[in-house]
């Protein structure tokens, strides 16, 4: 980024080892103005504001993480830990709120897959409607579609509108399209547990040849056996902080560990609730 | 997928870098005319939404003015009994281009809120949502006009070279609804009452329009009414379309055949919506950082 102006951009990008640098980044949800705020809503909200400070939570605080080109980054943690936050942010849709987030390189933007779509379109529409909202050549997205269209495997559903597609065949035709224009950084949300087995098997191939091609990935999943397998490295992330970062079979061991120690603490929990009434008197 | 930057810094913008209101604008500018592609498959996807699913499909469009035109007709002359001249294309002149107001503005108020799912999924310029809500739905106004052309079969008489000048007029007032959907559509992501109320704004606002009567049937009471009257665009607006379509009613009871718009008026209508564009485009952009934190 403090290269001399006369080196290329394409030439710095591929210069930079680093894919992303992300520093003290920190993201704060205003619960004031989250969703289905009413105008009344909002000014209770203000008139109590002088009592009630924390009417926001940090999603994410003081994270520090680089990513080279060539790694693939496993997120791991609980629901509602800021992973899919961390996502939002890479991919620019969220602007950070402390800290900054500099990539280098295209940065692939589609998350939830299928999410997207016109219903009414098309597939093949929905195509050309996906390269236009990222601002994609006509042309350059032209010679994609074919590709497109045959790994997403969808047959004569291309020319029917998506809304008559089943939730599977919505995901794949979006991993389709999302992987297609291999990115420099490529974020996958939760999207290796789409599709039946054999599209599962494909999309595998795909995330594997794109780790391949020495582009970054960063990937938010559940499914841990694929973490060991594929990625890396891997973080854990919890109640918006990093944890750890590490070798996968580490983080994945871990999580695993935290996971079963809350379990027992829940499960310790839940007897105490089963035998209370029977201790003390009622109330 | 992925955006078209090759080198994107997401930091947040320090306090004395945050882009002033010109640059501001400019972007938005840049980003409404430059988005031509985007903006051409949103407006195909939401015209070919619109009536998809009806029998007669976009046929409606013909349809639904001619049925309000009649609805109208029973209600003011057997209850009032104007005495009015061809009443029938007198309302005509003034539903159409509302018609096509009040669904714009509708559709582009619900354009930001109505895709939350997209707004976080991808990076783009949102602008384009309620632009393209407000172009969409100029589609409407033109099948409107072939209603316009079946109204004109019983009215042969009134058939002018003015109504040559309907673009003109359509032009302005498709830059007042332009500004007025951009502001409206950001305002309601953090407001969702806008959209609750909007209905009820516009039915009062179509009454106290010279839409069913002509302005100079109120200049005849009160001039502080009728002063606040004229200030309202659509009573501009609606002196005019009727003036090219249907003609003039100087003074009540008077009645000229078609003639010129109100050319004053439009001008300063114009120069109006100019500047309501330019604070919507504010507006929006100032707004369009929390979307994403928000829906």
């Amino acid at each position: 980024m403090t290269t001399a102006a006369t080196v290329p951009e394409m030439l710095e990008d591929s210069a930079n080892p680093n894919a992303v640098e992300i520093r003290d980044l920190g993201i704060r949800y205003d619960l004031r103005l989250t969703k289905r705020t009413t105008l009344k809503g909002s000014l209770v909200g203000m008139l109590r504001r002088s009592h009630a400070q924390d009417n926001h939570f940090w999603a994410l605080r003081h994270m520090n993480l680089t990513l080279a080109h060539g790694e693939s980054l496993a997120v791991i943690g609980p629901n509602g830990a800021g992973k899919s936050t961390l996502l939002l942010a890479l991919a620019g849709i969220l602007q950070p709120t402390e800290g900054e987030i500099v990539t280098h390189g295209r940065v692939s933007t589609l998350l939830t897959l299928g999410a997207g779509f016109e219903m009414d379109l098309t597939g093949r529409d929905n195509i050309d409607l996906a390269a236009a909202f990222l601002g994609i050549p006509q042309e350059q997205m032209d010679a994609l579609t074919p590709g497109i269209i045959e790994f997403a495997d969808i047959g004569a559903f291309m020319d029917a509108p998506v809304k008559t597609y089943s939730s599977g065949m919505r995901a794949r035709l979006g991993f389709s399209i999302a992987t297609a224009i291999t990115p420099d950084i490529l974020l996958l949300d939760e999207v290796l547990g789409t599709g039946d087995q054999v599209f599962r098997a494909r999309s595998q191939a795909r995330v594997r040849e794109l780790v391949g091609k020495a582009r970054a990935i960063v990937l938010v999943t559940h499914d841990l056996s694929f973490v060991t397998e594929f990625c890396n490295r891997a973080i854990l992330v919890e109640r918006g902080q990093l944890i750890q970062e590490g070798g996968p079979a580490e983080i994945v061991g871990l999580y695993r560990d935290r996971v079963a120690q809350r379990k027992l603490l829940a499960e310790a929990d839940a007897q105490r609730f089963v035998t209370a009434p029977e201790v003390g008197p009622t109330g | 997928m992925t955006a078209p930057t090759t080198d994107v810094i997401a930091s947040p913008r320090p306090r004395r870098q945050r882009p002033g209101p010109v640059a501001l604008v400019r972007e938005g500018l840049s980003e409404l005319l430059g988005r031509r592609r985007l903006t051409r498959y949103l407006v195909g996807a939401d015209i070919k939404r619109t009536h998809s699913d009806t029998v007669l499909g976009q046929l409606w469009w013909v349809i639904d003015p001619l049925l309000q035109m009649a609805v109208y007709i029973v209600l003011v002359s057997i209850i009032f009994q104007r005495p009015t001249p061809d009443y029938a294309l007198f309302i005509f002149a003034a539903i159409l281009p509302w018609k096509w107001f009040t669904t714009t503005l509708n559709d582009a108020t619900l354009s930001v809120t109505g895709r939350q799912g997209l707004i976080r999924q991808i990076q783009f310029p949102k602008i384009v949502l309620p632009s393209s809500a407000v172009i969409a739905g100029t589609w409407s106004f033109l099948f409107g006009l072939v209603a316009l052309g079946i109204v004109y079969l019983f009215f042969l008489n009134r058939l002018t070279l003015w109504v040559l000048l309907i673009p003109v007029i359509a032009a302005v007032q498709f830059l007042f609804t332009m500004g007025l959907g951009i502001l409206l559509s950001s305002l309601n992501a953090f407001f969702r009452d806008i959209q609750n109320v909007l209905r009820h704004v516009l039915r009062l606002w179509f009454y106290l329009s010279p839409a069913l009567y002509s302005l100079s049937l109120v200049a005849e009471g009160n001039q502080l009414i009728y002063t606040l009257l004229r200030l309202n665009p659509f009573a501009v607006l609606f002196e005019s379309y009727r003036a090219v379509i249907w003609g003039t009613e100087p003074s009540a009871g008077v009645f000229l055949p078609p003639g010129p718009p109100d050319w004053l008026g439009l001008a300063v209508l114009t120069g109006f919506s100019g500047v309501l564009l330019l604070f919507g485009i504010l507006i929006f952009k100032r707004a369009e950082p929390a979307f994403a934190r928000i829906l």
